[in-house]
């Protein structure tokens, strides 16, 4: 496909990318992830001048919050976007798209086969910098980057899918695959040389084999005994905080259901339980409430990991919901986030469908 | 404060000679047995082992599985009562064993409506701090020896509990209906306080023998709490010089990724909607681009130092300083001795203290002409070299 060279590392090279968008009217705003050179804190920001690209760090191995969230409103703007997104990123603003909440009409897709993200707590421990050096490295010759989040590590969605623009690694440099009529568009006139070229298959697929047999060993880990006692055991932990539904990019109600008042119970329903049980658990509702995210969203689920990195109990979250969602998806052969133009299996009904579940 | 426990609460004695946890579980199962509550709420270990939750029982033989002073806080315990009695009480007695922060805040949830207190005993005990939830659930077991070693000597152990726990000054809180004297539970038995009528009634009709010798546990009560004040009048000057200012307030919460967590673990955060979350706050993208090319990049989710103020704005006049917020946090920002440090200014100026059973309403639902100048004397105050932060 069409690509160009380019001579400089791949994160430098999306700078200069996104710097020439902005200064030549290409694009009105770019979201990339950024790091304060002043205080080394990270963030995603929405930039609107080439001269505020300072900071941009678009494929800093660390996610604040998955950008296919944020994105989603920013889309709806009428403004021309370009978007830096990890490849899970990517997936899951697919997946709200086809929720209509956010629109790829006006937007530019720029990704590159990831490395797996560093838990946000050891970002957050200054970590970083020590984390850093290497983790691509690594990740290329087909390892894992240590330390990454566990769902990063088991990820087999490394390669985006769907971007107007990959980009790939080369010796010296880096290669922008552009995929789309809208990135040929919009990069008509950026420098560099246009050549034919294709991302290196080879290292990919050592980089998938190394990931799914992690993926294997993740699912495994987490198999428990199954059961009300195997969720028990899970989400005994569970603080009910719900942080990991606010952080999920794919939790798409605009009011939950679990904090709305119709869950609320009054005294003689807590009254009939104990008369029956004995005993119950207050806050109530810990398992019911994973159990509906887990029936509204694993479809979609694209195993980025923030709502593992945000759980407070420490609850392996995305690993069960990441290894629910592949069982569920494969119901209905699908895969979240491959392509716009799919349907999610429960928006649609077919007469004949899932005979063998019933 | 002998004088006060004195003059107006009656004290008995619990035996406690196979220890003070089993002592006082044991005492509620048989408050169970004999119909005295019709329910008890207990933190419970979870199967994993590795936490615990607050049960809600009846079954009396539940009650001897019970603890009845958990380690950790993973829930604020006034949370459970809200979920129990936010839609009214009815006519279920129940008695509620908890730390004196959690009492607190549902005194304050009770004064906004959201927790029914009138069918409800609540029992506090002499809290040495509750252990952080990464470090109960990494170990339990050597937490669990931690926690007992703090209990043993009455206070927290630096590095070992909630940062705030090292500043609570309200960890012995004999107004509740029920307090254990677990600081003073020495020779083989717990003082236990009666704090109301209906604390009274509970301890006359369980047939506890009455008067307990309480100048020891006094006197060690008063010497902790020195200790732990002179910690928070350290703690309120680091936190004022750390939050100074807009800069200052940028600073602390930088790493904020905006995912709610310290608001949902919050006893006092008692908005129905948060505005945060309301449509009127969703941010406009199209202004959203406007404020990117003003301030050179607008950072996502927006408005995350802004729901911060908010959220301060709201609660922290009722802040019990739990540490909820800054244990749920996953970037380790802390949350709490910013809220506990602004909560304590904002209270000054209202004299008002947050949990008290003294009847006080909330400042902010009451109106008096002469308070906005207490408050403005206090920001003069805050000015840089004003003042001495407490």
């Amino acid at each position: 496909m069409t690509s160009i060279a380019m001579a400089i590392e791949a994160s430098a090279a999306v700078r200069e990318l996104l710097e020439w968008l902005l200064s030549n009217g290409r694009a009105d705003a770019v979201l990339t992830p950024r790091r304060s050179a002043e205080t080394g804190s990270c963030d995603l920001a929405l930039i609107t001048s080439a001269r505020d690209l300072t900071d941009a760090e678009p494929f800093q191995p660390v996610m604040t919050a998955n950008a296919g969230q944020p994105l989603s409103a920013a889309s709806m703007s009428g403004k021309r976007l370009a978007a830096v997104l990890k490849p899970c990123e990517l997936r899951a603003f697919t997946e709200r798209v086809k929720r209509e909440q956010g629109s790829f009409d006006r937007v530019l897709t720029v990704s590159t086969v990831c490395d797996g993200v560093f838990p946000l707590e050891r970002v957050a421990a200054g970590e970083l910098d020590r984390l850093l050096p290497g983790c691509h490295e690594s990740a290329s010759g087909g390892e894992t980057a240590s330390g990454v989040r566990e769902t990063c590590a088991a990820c087999e969605g490394f390669v985006p899918m769907n971007a107007d623009i990959s980009v790939s690694r080369t010796e010296g440099g880096c290669l922008l695959h552009l995929h789309s009529a809208r990135a040929l568009e919009r990069l008509e006139g950026f420098g560099g040389d246009r050549i034919e070229a294709e991302p290196d298959r080879e290292v990919l697929a050592r980089m998938l084999e190394t990931r799914s047999a992690a993926k294997a060993e993740l699912f495994r880990s987490i198999g428990g005994s199954g059961g009300l006692d195997g969720l028990v055991d899970l989400f005994g932990r569970c603080v009910g905080c719900h942080g990991c539904s606010r952080v999920c990019p794919i939790c798409y109600c605009l009011a939950c259901d679990f904090e709305s008042a119709g869950l609320e119970s009054d005294l003689p329903h807590f009254q009939a339980i104990l008369a029956e049980r004995g005993g119950l658990r207050l806050p109530p509702d810990t398992i019911l409430f994973h159990l509906g995210r887990l029936t509204h969203m694993s479809f979609s689920c694209v195993g980025c990991g923030m709502c593992s990195d945000v759980c407070p109990a420490g609850i392996r979250v995305a690993a069960v919901f990441r290894r629910t969602g592949e069982g569920t998806a494969a119901l209905f052969g699908y895969v979240p986030g491959r392509d716009v133009s799919e349907p999610i299996p429960v928006t649609v009904f077919k007469e004949e469908e899932l005979g063998d579940i019933g | 404060m002998s004088a006060e426990v004195r003059a107006g609460r009656t004290s008995a004695m619990l035996p406690a000679a196979g220890g003070m946890d089993p002592a006082i579980t044991g005492l509620l199962k048989t408050a169970l047995e004999k119909g005295v509550v019709d329910a008890v709420l207990l933190p419970m270990e979870v199967p994993s082992g590795d936490s615990f939750a607050w049960i809600l029982m009846k079954d009396p033989a539940l009650a001897g599985d019970a603890r009845a002073m958990a380690p950790v806080m993973p829930v604020q315990g006034a949370l459970a009562l809200r979920s129990l009695t936010r839609k009214g009480e009815g006519s279920l007695r129940v008695l509620a064993l908890m730390r004196p922060c959690e009492v607190r805040a549902a005194r304050e949830l009770s004064k906004l409506g959201q927790v029914k207190t009138g069918n409800l005993l609540l029992a506090t005990w002499d809290c040495p701090g509750a252990i952080p939830m990464k470090d109960y659930i990494a170990d339990p077991a050597a937490a669990q020896e931690r926690f007992a070693g703090m209990l043993a000597a009455g206070e927290p152990l630096a590095g070992g509990v909630k940062p705030s726990c090292m500043s609570c000054i309200d960890f012995s809180m004999t107004d509740a209906d029920l307090h254990f004297c677990t600081f003073g539970g020495t020779g083989g038995s717990v003082p236990v306080l009666a704090g109301s009528p209906e604390g009274q009634r509970f301890l006359d009709s369980l047939g506890l023998e009455a008067g307990a010798d309480l100048v020891a546990w006094e006197e060690r009560i008063s010497e902790k709490r020195d200790a732990r004040l002179a910690a928070r009048q350290t703690a309120f000057r680091e936190t004022g010089g750390k939050v100074a200012g807009f800069q200052g307030m940028l600073s602390v919460f930088a790493d904020c990724i905006g995912c709610r967590n310290c608001r949902a673990a919050c006893p006092i955060c008692y908005c129905r909607l948060c505005y945060f979350d309301s449509e009127t706050a969703k941010p406009d993208p199209d202004a959203f681009l406007d404020a990117a090319a003003i301030r050179g990049g607008v950072s996502l989710p927006a408005n995350r130092l802004l729901f911060h103020i908010g959220r301060m704005t709201h609660m922290s006049l009722s802040c019990v300083s739990c540490g909820q917020c800054s244990d749920a946090c996953p970037v380790d920002i802390p949350v709490a001795d910013v809220f506990s440090f602004v909560g304590h200014r904002t209270r000054e100026a209202f004299e008002y203290a947050a949990g008290r059973n003294d009847g006080l309403p909330l400042p902010l639902r009451t109106f008096e002409k002469t308070e906005p100048a207490g408050i403005m004397e206090q920001v003069r105050d805050a000015e840089p070299g004003g003042h001495s932060h407490d």
